[in-house]
Parts: structure tokens; C-alpha cells; sequence
């Protein structure tokens, strides 16, 4: 075990130990983390940061409060366990609530590389400078990051539930910007340090900006699109955070909840949360201390799901899939660790097979406008060009889409073969490939 | 706090910082809420710590740590400084600030009943009430009740001789009611969306928004919402009230008016701006009717300070003048490149961030209609209230909104009600349809707790002073 999982650990079985009440959980966070972050061809931010936090939930009865810290000395936990304690009895019964979740096995998985705690300053500088290289060779301009990451998470609770683990994670971004309104991106996520390989990602957002030079004007309207996996990542956070956790279906602000086991979608997609692939990156319990399992959320596109906490699961007599959030949770579980089943395409392939269409590299400031449809708005961005006669013709600026998810991805033609791990790189990521889909609906452009 | 300050500057100094700055920040929050009759969060957070940011070798560096032991705070000076050095291989041009003079003062918000001291069953009493009220129509499937108090105090010292404490409350409470249509869902808030209303204040600032008083109301027109004609798809005239003003404000003024974007700095995370230096003086942002000005001087807002984490005091600054771009957002390092002082818009949030450019409270001034008069003087349109959801390109051109609630205006007068509206436009065009802003007694401060930039991530806590506006041959119903 990770020092930093085993201080953990060790500060979470304090904590629980401090609280008088029927019932007890703390949910310690612990953080070792630095950022590097260039623009306009330099290093102009560069940060570190050590943190701790313990999270306490005291129940009383069916009464429930927390309260955390960031001071673990002795008294600063047992304030903090009077604070919870305190709320507790001061909230109202909630018959629903069946008290915390008592132990289940939990796979382990060792995910923290000791390459990637020894990515220091010096390192990341050295492999900005080698992103940054990429764009200054051929008159470009590079903005991004190189971060690495490594946190912990205990949870222990009155009930005797102990477990902890540690992940580390490197996450790079480049945005390559020409000098006629060209811009590319690259990203790149993962556990381990000595995988990195930052001049290639600095040559494929420089390559992409020098293709995606003078863009012009586009007109609105249905388009199919091919969506490059960064594009395709930011719509499954959507889908994921909108419409697969049991809140929402219980509330009926899913659509889940109207069309559980019906083919909504495509035979072609299939999506499922699964924080034990050996692909992704997070942890393998739930902010409860529970083993997330692996879930089917669309199957051939047949609609699954939906995840599930202990609350939830209990509430609407479902398992408890393991994906709570840290207490108290307004969002109810959510799933954390999507994953796109690979297709047979490859990115030329979905080109060549179009005879008008768009390639979108990735998306910008998306909001939903109806939840039930998960009708989104946003902007592509850095990379968007008109495919025509199955090969990419010209750049365009970047246009805005007004589309529901739910009708886009009953509309998919063809699945990458090849998937990119994409997200945050704290309690989870996307593993997704690219996507045909037939129709995609933008209703406007910039300038 | 003035010893772990003094400690961290110190050290800093010691390892070869050229200049450094270290800020203690405590911090207590209390959430609370309840949801359809459940409490769904009641919590309490504490969080202290402390900043350190440096420049060697003519760059950055910073470091945060929550240990405040000497040997912990001494450690992390010297982090911030090795981190500096590293930075130093890329950088071409030595970091330069503009100056600022040395204060040694003290600042507190404006709070008259301390929120912590008030009974949580009084609070829960105010949420369970509000919350119950909601729930009366048959056509609501979810309601919802929210208030939050964050007290923060900081010491913010720096080697070139400013020891600056400040300590302020903040409030914030809302209500929301979710109707179930056919196939939709359909939310109503009050008094606003996105969490309600936040300000620099105490238990008095949640008292006088009356939530159980509104919900009925509130209620009601959720339920109708069900039965709403849809947005037509057309270009029209739009009068948007004060808080949907106030977002637009944020998004389209605010945010490309930050002079880290428009120097390139936000880039690959929140964007560029399409302002250009060039601009500053010449470019028509709006019409005449389009004053904005930076203020973190009015009282009780969120956008409001003694001295911005850079120890700048705080100031009023025009932005837009009479539709014309006068001025930008700025910290120490961004004026400097421009050859002007900071205008005190470095903020961060908390003590393991550093200080970026933020907003402060960046309003657009009243004009003199009355709402009445103004809805009287349009012959056809739709008067828009409360956001629903927003969305902008990373240039700050390409926007689009929706709102929770629309009317129809017909020859003068408001008529059917209209369900998820929603409106694009570009930003000077839009800014330049703008002929009617209504006065003083229709204006009114929006707290935004939730403004996202940065890497690592930072929320900041800003405001905008706004009241109802008239624009021109808006493109609505978009995607309807």
C-alpha cells in the first residue's frame, strides 16, 4: 500500500473512533499534486499542492449529518465529529434510510506508478518544453498542461468497513494555435509517467492547427459527423451525468425511466461503467467504502442501468452497483468510469464512407437544455472540418450544435476500433472510440 | 496568522525569491438542503491553509499546504521557489508586475446576523416550509430548497511590505420547483436559478428573501409552464430581466474582457477573447445604451473586497463606456503588459490556488425605463425571465441561452406564457441591438458562486449588477 493510502487509512479509522452516534463512516481524501500549465510558448503557471480532507457522516437513528476538515490534528476531528453529530440530531427522520452499508470484498487494483510520483518540476518543464518545440518549429503557438496527480481515498465506517487506495495519474493538454485562425488539440491520460510521450502530443495538435488553417463559413443545418474520441468523451459525461443514476430515474427527469430495457439507440452502441477495466484510471470502491461493479448501461442499444448507492438501491430494491458519491450527495450515484465498446472502424474508414459531412475534433462550453432528451448546446473547437467526397475538404470555424443526445445516438453508422482514455483524472475517466452518426444538428457559427 | 506569513516569506526570500507572497485563508462553510420533503445535505466544512507564490529566476512558481507547522511552511517557500526555476527553462521574457503600494490594513464584509450562529432547526424550518409549499400543485414531480454561508478570513503578506487582513460572510438561498410535462421537465426558480441569490451578508440577507413567502407563486407557474405554448424559431425583439442580464453580462462582458484571455494565458482551458489590445478605445461593443463598469466596491455583493489577493485595493473601472471598450480586467502582470496599474481583479479561491484574473461586480449601468413602460413601448416580442442553461464559444462571440419562462409581448402588453425559451446571438451585434436599459429602481445585484477557470480548476464567487434590457432581431426558439 501507497504511504499516502495507508495515512489514509489510518486517519479514517481515527475519525470514525471520535464520533458518538449510532452510526459512523469517514471519507478521507488525501492529495499530492502539481500542474504545469504553458501559453503563448512559455511556462506562465506552475503549481503544487499537499492536502488533506476527512469527511464525517454521523447517523442518529435515520438522521444523518456531515461535516469536514482539513485539520487532522486530535481536535480539529473531534470538532469536526461534533459538527456532524450536532446535524444529525438536528435533521429530520428519513424512514427510507437503512443506516450505512456494512463490508463487501473490494478488488484492489494497484494503480499508482512511482514513475509518476517522480515527475517532478524538472520533468514537467522538460516535456513542455518538448510540446512547446512542436509548435514554435513551425511558426505556431502552444498553450496546455502537464499535470500529475497523486491521491488517495479511505473510507472506514462503524460497521468495520477499512479500505483505501491510491492512484496516480498524468494528464497533458495541448491547444496548437496557427496564425490564421488554425487551432489544434491533443490530450493524453494515464497512470503511469514513462508512458508519456509528450512530442508526439505536441506534434498532433500542431499538425492538426496547420491543417485546420483559414477556416471558413458553414451553413446550418443536419449534418452526419464524425466525432474524433476527445468530442465523443464530453457527450458521454453528459449521458452519463444526466440520465444513468437511480435519482434521476426515480425522479423521472431521465429518460431512463420511461424506457428501461427497450432499443432506444443503435445495435452499434454499447456503453457501460466499469472502474475495474484495466484500461481506466479511479478507484475501485465508492465514496461508502462499497466494490463498484461493473454495469451495462446501454447493450446494443437496448437501455440498461441505472447505477445505484446504498440508498438508492435500497429505495427502489435494486443492487447496490458501488457508485456513491462523497456525503451528502444531492446528485445521487453517478457513474464515473464510462466506457464506449469499440467498434470495427477506423477514422479514415467513417470519412471515406461520407459524401458530405463533418469532422469534429472536440466540443466547447456544452450545457443541457432539456434533461429528458439530453438536448445539449455547445461549440466545436480546435479542429472542425467539411468532409466531402469521403475525404476532408476545409476547415471551419467553429459552429454551434443544438441537438438531444438520445435521437443523435440512435443514429450511429460506425464505431471506432481504437479508444483514447479522456477526462478528469480524479475519481474516474472515459475510455471511448470515435463515432459515425448520421445526424447532427448545427444551428449557428461564429465568426 | 502574521507568524505562518512571515515564516513562508522569510523562507522564501532565504531560497532566492526575487519577490513572494503568502496568504493564510480559513475558511467555514455550512450547505444545507432539502428536497422534495427529504433532507437531502446538511454539512458543515472547515478548510485552512496556506499559499506561496514566488517568482525566481524572473518566473513563477507556488506552492499550498494544509501542514501550517514553521517546517512545513518553510518547506513549501522553498517548493514554490524550486518549481520557479524549473519554469525558467521555457521562459523568454522575466516576469514584471506593475506596481502597487504597500497597505497594512484590515477589511471586513458587511454581515449583520452571523449565519453560524443561528439555530440549524430555524434553518431547516425556513427550507422544510418553503420546500412544502412547493410541492402543492400535482404538476410539480420535485421541489427543492437551498441556503449556504461561507465566513472566510485570510492574511494576505508579500515581501514587498503589505500585510492585508480581511474577513467576510456570504449567504446564499433559493427554491426551485420541477414540473413533470410530456416527455419534459420543466423548472421554475426563485429568485434565481442555479442556487438562488448569494451575497456578501448574514441570516438577514436569507430572512428577506422570504422563500416559503414566494414558493405558492413559484409553484404556480411551474404548473402552468406544463401547458406553455413552446418557443417559436424566429428573430424578434427580446426584453430580458435583471438576472438573465446579469449572465449575459458575465459571459459576453465579463469574461472576454479579462486581459489573461485576450493576452492568450486561458487558452487551452476556458479560451481567448475576440478583443484584441488594438481594440481598447475604438471597438463598438454596444449601442450608447451600453455602460459596464467593474466595481468591487458595492456593498454586500460577492464581487467585492478591501484588496484583491494581490493586495490591490479595490476599485471602479469603466469597462464599456456609451457601447465603446475602454478598459479590461486585470491583475499586477497583465497591466504591466499593457503599461498600465492593476485594477484589482486578481482573485483566488482559497489557499491552494493561485490569484487569476476574475470578475469583480461587473454591471451594466441603468438607463431610465420603467419595465411597464418599456413592454408598453414594444409592439411584438418575448420577454424572457431566469436562466436555464448557458453556452459560449471559447473566443466569447457565439452565445446561447435558455430560460426558465417566457412571455409573449403583442402591441404592448405581455400575453401567453412560453416554455423553454431560449435565444442566440453574437456579442457585438447582440450588445449593439440593445435600445432600452431600465432604471435604478429595477436594478438589482446577482451573486454568481460558480464561475469555473483555470487549471487546476478555480470557482469564483462574482456579481452582477443588471436590470431589465430591451434588444433588437434576436434569433430565439433555436433547435425548437
Amino acid at each position: 500500500m501507497s504511504s499516502l493510502a495507508s495515512a489514509a487509512a489510518e486517519l479514517a479509522r481515527r475519525a470514525v473512533s471520535t464520533v458518538a452516534a449510532d452510526e459512523a463512516e469517514a471519507v478521507v481524501s488525501a492529495e499530492d499534486s502539481a500542474l504545469t500549465r504553458f501559453a503563448n510558448n512559455h511556462i506562465h503557471q506552475n503549481v503544487a499542492e499537499t492536502g488533506v480532507s476527512v469527511s464525517i457522516r454521523a447517523v442518529v437513528g435515520t438522521r444523518q449529518g456531515v461535516a469536514s476538515t482539513n485539520r487532522t490534528d486530535d481536535e480539529g476531528l473531534r470538532a469536526c465529529a461534533e459538527a456532524a453529530a450536532r446535524a444529525a440530531t438536528v435533521a429530520p427522520e428519513d424512514p427510507e434510510f437503512r443506516g450505512l452499508p456494512a463490508p463487501m470484498p473490494v478488488e484492489l487494483r494497484d494503480r499508482a506508478f512511482e514513475s509518476t510520483r517522480r515527475f517532478d518540476a524538472e520533468a514537467r518543464a522538460r516535456a513542455a518544453a518538448a510540446i512547446i518545440a512542436q509548435s514554435t518549429e513551425r511558426g505556431l503557438t502552444a498553450a496546455g498542461t502537464v499535470s500529475r496527480t497523486e491521491y488517495a481515498v479511505a473510507v472506514a465506517n462503524s460497521h468495520g468497513i477499512d479500505v483505501s487506495e491510491a492512484v496516480t495519474s498524468v494528464k497533458s493538454t495541448v491547444l496548437a494555435m496557427g496564425v490564421d485562425g488554425g487551432s489544434g488539440w491533443a490530450s493524453w491520460l494515464g497512470g503511469d509517467a514513462d508512458a508519456f510521450a509528450p512530442e508526439a502530443l505536441g506534434d498532433q495538435a500542431a499538425t492538426l492547427a496547420q491543417r485546420s488553417e483559414g477556416p471558413g463559413a458553414l451553413d446550418a443545418g443536419v449534418y452526419p459527423v464524425v466525432l474524433a474520441p476527445d468530442a465523443v468523451s464530453d457527450l458521454m459525461d453528459f449521458l452519463g451525468y444526466t440520465s444513468f443514476g437511480a435519482k434521476d430515474v426515480y425522479e423521472h427527469s431521465s429518460f431512463v425511466a420511461d424506457h428501461q430495457g427497450q432499443q432506444v439507440f443503435s445495435e452499434l452502441f454499447s456503453l457501460t461503467d466499469d472502474a475495474l477495466a484495466e484500461e481506466t484510471l479511479g478507484l475501485t470502491f465508492d465514496f461508502e467504502g462499497m466494490p463498484k461493479r461493473r454495469v451495462p448501461l446501454v447493450d446494443k442499444g437496448v437501455v440498461l442501468g441505472p447505477v445505484t448507492d446504498s440508498y438508492w438501491a435500497a429505495r427502489l430494491g435494486l443492487p447496490n452497483t458501488g457508485h456513491a458519491l462523497p456525503a451528502p450527495n444531492p446528485y445521487g450515484p453517478l457513474p464515473l468510469n464510462l466506457e464506449v465498446a469499440p467498434g470495427d472502424a477506423t477514422i479514415d474508414e467513417m470519412i471515406k464512407g461520407l459524401k458530405r459531412g463533418l469532422y469534429v475534433t472536440r466540443f466547447h462550453y456544452m450545457n443541457v437544455e432539456d434533461p429528458l432528451k439530453v438536448t445539449l448546446t455547445g461549440m466545436t473547437r480546435d479542429g472542425t472540418f467539411l468532409i466531402e467526397d469521403g475525404r476532408l475538404t476545409r476547415p471551419v470555424k467553429n459552429v454551434r450544435f443544438t441537438q438531444s443526445l438520445v435521437e443523435a445516438l440512435g443514429s450511429v453508422r460506425a464505431v471506432g476500433n481504437a479508444r483514447a482514455l479522456i477526462g478528469p483524472d480524479e475519481g474516474g475517466a472515459t475510455l471511448v472510440p470515435a463515432l459515425l452518426l448520421e445526424r447532427w444538428e448545427f444551428t449557428g457559427q461564429t465568426r | 496568522m502574521h507568524d505562518l506569513v512571515t515564516t513562508a516569506l522569510d523562507a522564501a526570500r532565504l531560497a532566492g525569491a526575487t519577490y513572494a507572497d503568502a496568504r493564510v485563508v480559513h475558511e467555514r462553510s455550512e450547505n444545507i438542503s432539502v428536497r422534495s420533503g427529504r433532507v437531502d445535505a446538511l454539512e458543515s466544512s472547515e478548510s485552512l491553509g496556506i499559499g506561496v507564490r514566488v517568482i525566481a529566476d524572473g518566473a513563477w512558481g507556488f506552492a499550498a499546504t494544509h501542514d501550517l507547522s514553521t517546517e512545513a511552511i518553510a518547506s513549501c517557500a522553498r517548493q514554490a521557489v524550486a518549481i520557479a526555476r524549473a519554469s525558467a527553462l521555457t521562459v523568454y521574457s522575466p516576469v514584471r508586475l506593475a506596481e502597487v503600494e504597500a497597505f497594512q490594513d484590515v477589511w471586513e464584509g458587511p454581515c449583520q446576523i452571523d449565519p453560524f450562529s443561528v439555530p440549524l432547526e430555524d434553518k431547516l424550518a425556513v427550507l422544510l416550509a418553503a420546500d412544502e409549499a412547493l410541492r402543492v400543485p400535482d404538476e410539480v414531480a420535485v421541489s427543492s430548497a437551498h441556503m449556504g454561508f461561507l465566513a472566510v478570513h485570510k492574511l494576505f503578506g508579500s515581501t514587498e511590505g503589505s500585510m492585508i487582513e480581511q474577513s467576510y460572510t456570504e449567504s446564499s438561498a433559493g427554491i426551485v420547483a420541477y414540473a413533470l410535462g410530456d416527455d419534459e421537465m420543466l423548472p421554475r426558480s426563485y429568485p434565481n436559478s442555479h442556487g438562488g441569490q448569494a451575497v456578501q451578508g448574514g441570516w438577514e440577507a436569507v430572512l428577506a428573501l422570504d422563500l416559503p413567502g414566494h414558493a405558492p407563486r413559484v409553484a404556480e407557474e411551474a404548473a402552468a409552464l406544463v401547458s406553455a405554448m413552446p418557443c417559436p424559431s424566429k428573430e424578434t425583439t427580446v426584453i430580458i430581466d435583471g438576472s438573465q442580464v446579469g449572465l449575459q453580462v458575465h459571459e459576453s462582458v465579463g469574461h472576454p474582457t479579462e486581459l489573461d484571455r485576450v493576452l492568450g494565458d486561458e487558452a487551452a482551458y476556458a479560451g481567448t477573447s475576440f478583443v484584441t489590445l488594438d481594440d481598447l478605445g475604438k471597438l463598438r461593443y454596444g449601442s450608447e445604451q451600453v455602460t459596464i463598469v467593474a466595481d468591487a466596491t458595492v456593498p454586500g455583493s460577492l464581487g467585492s473586497f478591501g484588496y484583491d489577493d494581490e493586495g490591490v485595493k479595490a476599485q471602479r473601472d469603466h469597462i464599456v463606456e456609451h457601447g465603446v471598450l475602454r478598459g479590461f480586467l486585470t491583475s499586477r502582470e497583465s497591466a504591466r503588459a499593457i503599461g498600465r496599474t492593476s485594477n484589482g481583479c486578481a482573485r483566488a479561491d482559497g489557499w491552494n490556488r493561485i490569484p487569476i484574473v476574475r470578475m469583480t461586480t461587473v454591471s451594466l449601468e441603468p438607463g431610465d425605463w420603467s419595465l411597464p413602460d418599456l413592454i408598453a413601448d414594444t409592439e411584438e416580442g418575448i420577454y424572457l425571465e431566469t436562466n436555464n442553461s448557458w453556452s459560449i464559444d471559447d473566443k466569447r462571440l457565439n452565445f446561447q441561452f435558455a430560460c426558465e419562462i417566457g412571455y409573449e409581448i403583442r402591441n404592448g402588453k405581455l400575453g401567453r406564457m412560453i416554455k423553454n425559451p431560449n435565444y442566440t446571438g453574437i456579442t457585438p451585434q447582440f450588445w449593439g441591438s440593445c435600445d432600452a436599459v431600465c432604471s435604478a429602481a429595477h436594478w438589482q445585484v446577482w451573486g454568481l458562486p460558480n464561475c469555473g477557470k483555470g487549471e487546476p480548476v478555480q470557482i469564483a464567487h462574482v456579481a452582477h449588477g443588471a436590470a431589465p434590457a430591451r434588444f433588437r432581431n434576436v434569433r430565439v426558439g433555436v433547435g425548437r
